[in-house]
């Protein structure tokens, strides 16, 4: 039955982290069970090549690193450094980008925020009703010479009557 | 004569000049190496390991003296590495990765249940690959997993420290190396 092997205490027992009582009750298995011992011994194995082959981190400049920690926990001690992180929070960030969006939108006539193209049309057109009231002279233009003339339209003759 | 280390904390505390400077140069090295060991990246391993000496500065009238410096110290690393580790899958899952790590207790190890692969016992595996290809796997355990064995197998804690490092029981501890290094040896063809 594996539930009364003693898996669990085998690395312990390899590493001498047992209380005497626990290391007599799992010698007393070992004893028995050749595979708990086989277990044993693989447990073993494995955990000198850890110990031996464990890969070193990628080196650092000590000094700089000294540097830079002085650095954040005066940052830190000073206040500052809470300031700083409290800005750059993503709910505080978030909502200060919604409040410029929205002083930005609001700064804009209300025909470029909506998507309704006539609207924007009736926009441009307000901006045009002097053209408009000279609808009749305006309709005569050539128009290649359109754009010459528009900009004088109130320098034109009256268009004669016949 | 060199003061131990938890003098070393309490004249932090007491905001003693030079005792946080010479703390910091007393462990430097092992923190940096096991938040290496715990997140794989040079610069959070950096990061972390900074953060938990600005915590020791801010905490160090908290310690209480009953457990080592060292296993009060590591505790706050390991938390920091953890902590780390839970946004850096939280911003995965954000943008819409699927975290192949997931250690929840519900969530089954996807290194356990993959098959071991197929290994010839004739030609066996030759050691430098071996090495390499056992600290690859580590990589592939649960952050927890990681830890228990980086603490255990390289910095040799004994189950009762990784426990408080951990904040878990010793059962848990056992379970955990259990589980992980049983995993290792089965990724490496060394069921028998």
């Amino acid at each position: 039955m594996k539930d009364v092997h003693v898996d669990e205490w085998l690395i312990d027992h390899v590493r001498g982290d047992l209380d005497p009582a626990d290391r007599a009750r799992v010698d007393v298995h070992l004893a028995a069970c050749a595979d708990c011992l086989a277990s044993r011994e693989r447990f073993a194995v494995l955990m000198t090549e850890l110990a031996r082959t464990a890969p070193a981190p990628p080196p650092i400049h000590w000094g700089a690193y000294r540097a830079d920690l002085r650095e954040r926990l005066e940052r830190r001690t000073s206040g500052h450094g809470r300031l700083w992180a409290w800005l750059v929070q993503p709910l505080p960030a978030l909502v200060a980008a919604g409040l410029v969006a929205v002083l930005v939108l609001s700064g804009l006539p209300t025909a470029v925020r909506t998507s309704d193209p006539i609207a924007l049309d009736n926009t441009i057109l307000a901006t045009r009703l002097d053209m408009i009231a000279r609808l009749d002279v305006v309709q005569q233009l050539d128009l290649l010479e359109d754009f010459n003339v528009i900009g004088e339209l109130d320098e034109l003759p009256e268009p004669q009557k016949s | 004569m060199e003061s131990s280390d938890e003098q070393l904390c309490r004249a932090v505390a007491e905001r003693e000049p030079g005792a946080f400077d010479l703390l910091v140069e007393r462990y430097q090295e092992r923190a940096y190496r096991i938040a290496w060991s715990v997140l794989r990246d040079r610069e959070d391993a950096r990061d972390c390991s900074q953060e938990a000496f600005i915590r020791l500065h801010e905490s160090a009238g908290s310690f209480a003296g009953q457990s080592k410096f060292s296993t009060w110290f590591y505790r706050i690393l390991v938390n920091c590495c953890l902590d780390q580790q839970r946004r850096r899958r939280g911003w995965r899952r954000l943008v819409g990765w699927r975290d192949q790590r997931a250690d929840g207790p519900d969530e089954p190890d996807p290194v356990e249940q993959a098959p071991a692969p197929f290994t010839d016992p004739v030609d066996g595996m030759d050691t430098e690959r071996r090495m390499t290809k056992v600290w690859a796997l580590v990589d592939e355990l649960s952050p927890q997993q990681r830890a228990a064995v980086t603490l255990s197998c390289r910095e040799g804690l004994a189950t009762k420290d990784i426990a408080a490092v951990l904040n878990v029981s010793e059962a848990t501890v056992r379970v955990h190396l259990h589980r992980a290094l049983s995993t290792l040896r089965r990724r490496l063809g060394d069921e028998g």
